[in-house]
């Protein structure tokens, strides 16, 4: 079970560093806020997979805080695209 | 191995070879509508796999609990963020190569609720107050009376005026297995463009849909759902009369993009139980 889960998250790692490359190059705003939303999800997967080797409810609750501030941070970042572009 | 760690242990490897299909998406389609299809949605649903297989694997219910809870938030969430960012997207004018664009001569003001803060709907309280008690852990007193403060606080705070739509278990069932074997089907669809070298079958275009039903909570979740595949995304919902703007990634024709829809809509409304017209 723990080598299954560190090859699991070893992929899902590999998976972020793949959106990082998107977030990196752009070329606009919103390619970067779905590249790094992708890579919030990822680490939300991560954690689940840990939660479930260590059994500590800690990694529970992160879980739930990172898929949050995901979702948080992109409509913030959609709303500020509507905002700044109306004049 | 019980049967629940090999399930477990097959939702979490399948949610995380759709993570990584995702990412690839990423890199791989064309422009950035394509890229929300292909990456957030099935990123989201790869989580919400690998967090279901995380509680059967440790066999824990808490942690079964909390990959339901997570499955049903990113239902909720993807298709907001999907629908905010596209619409923010499209108005900034960073959306191209579309071969129909319905949205271009958009004539209706969007879709916006009569707001009042008279009334508290005990009915919308509770689901809230039982996932505040979840998240807790712990069913004392004090977490209760914490969970009704908060719940009644965004009662009084949002103001939305909404009459509790009910469900007809039956058909609502009907609509989820369905609706979860078509969002399979999709996913596969579009993990197999982003592994195969060539996007040839990439066709965007934005199809305005009039929907048939005047119900709004009916025409929402046809929203939601539809946002949730990957290969559809709303992108703006009109008012009076009610029109969704839906970006499609395989373009073929306006009336499959109208039949696909409508086929949604009559499940959702036999599982709300709305009327066609009024």
């Amino acid at each position: 079970m723990a080598a299954f889960v560190t090859g699991i998250q070893v992929m899902l790692g590999l998976a972020a560093l793949v959106a990082m490359v998107r977030a990196v190059q752009g070329p606009n705003l919103v390619d970067r806020i779905v590249a790094l939303d992708v890579v919030l999800i990822l680490l939300a997967g991560g954690l689940a997979v840990q939660a479930a080797r260590s059994g500590s409810e800690l990694f529970v609750s992160a879980v739930i805080v990172v898929a949050l501030v995901a979702f948080a941070g992109t409509v913030i970042v959609a709303r500020f695209i509507e905002w700044r572009d109306t004049p | 191995m019980s049967v629940a760690e090999i399930a477990g242990i097959t939702l979490i490897l399948g949610g995380a070879i759709l993570s990584f299909v995702a990412a690839w998406g990423l890199v791989d389609f064309p422009s950035a509508l394509a890229r929300m299809h292909a990456a957030t949605k099935s990123a989201s649903l790869g989580l919400a796999l690998v967090a279901l297989g995380a509680g059967l694997a440790a066999e824990s219910a808490t942690l079964f609990g909390i990959g339901v809870l997570v499955t049903v938030f990113m239902f909720l969430t993807a298709p907001i963020s999907g629908h905010m960012l596209g619409r923010a997207a499209y108005d900034a004018g960073q959306v191209s190569g579309l071969v129909h664009d319905d949205l271009a001569s958009r004539p209706s003001r969007p879709l916006s609720f009569e707001t009042s803060r008279n009334r508290v709907s005990l009915l919308r309280m509770l689901p809230l107050v039982v996932i505040w008690v979840l998240l807790w852990r712990d069913s004392s007193a004090g977490v209760w009376i914490g969970g009704i403060a908060v719940a009644l606080a965004i009662e009084l705070i949002r103001g939305i005026r909404s009459r509790p739509t009910l469900v007809r278990p039956g058909a609502f069932v009907v609509f989820l297995a369905q609706y979860v074997w078509k969002v399979v089907l999709s996913n596969l669809r579009v993990a197999w463009e982003v592994i195969t070298p060539h996007n040839d079958q990439i066709t965007e275009a934005i199809i305005a849909v009039p929907m048939r039903t005047p119900s709004v909570p009916a025409a929402l979740l046809v929203a939601n759902a539809i946002s949730y595949t990957p290969g559809t995304l709303t992108i703006e919902l009109t008012a009076d009369p009610l029109v969704l703007y839906v970006h499609v990634l395989h373009f073929e024709s306006v009336d499959a993009v109208r039949r696909e829809v409508a086929d949604l809509e009559d499940l959702v409304l036999a599982a709300l139980g709305e009327p066609l017209a009024v």
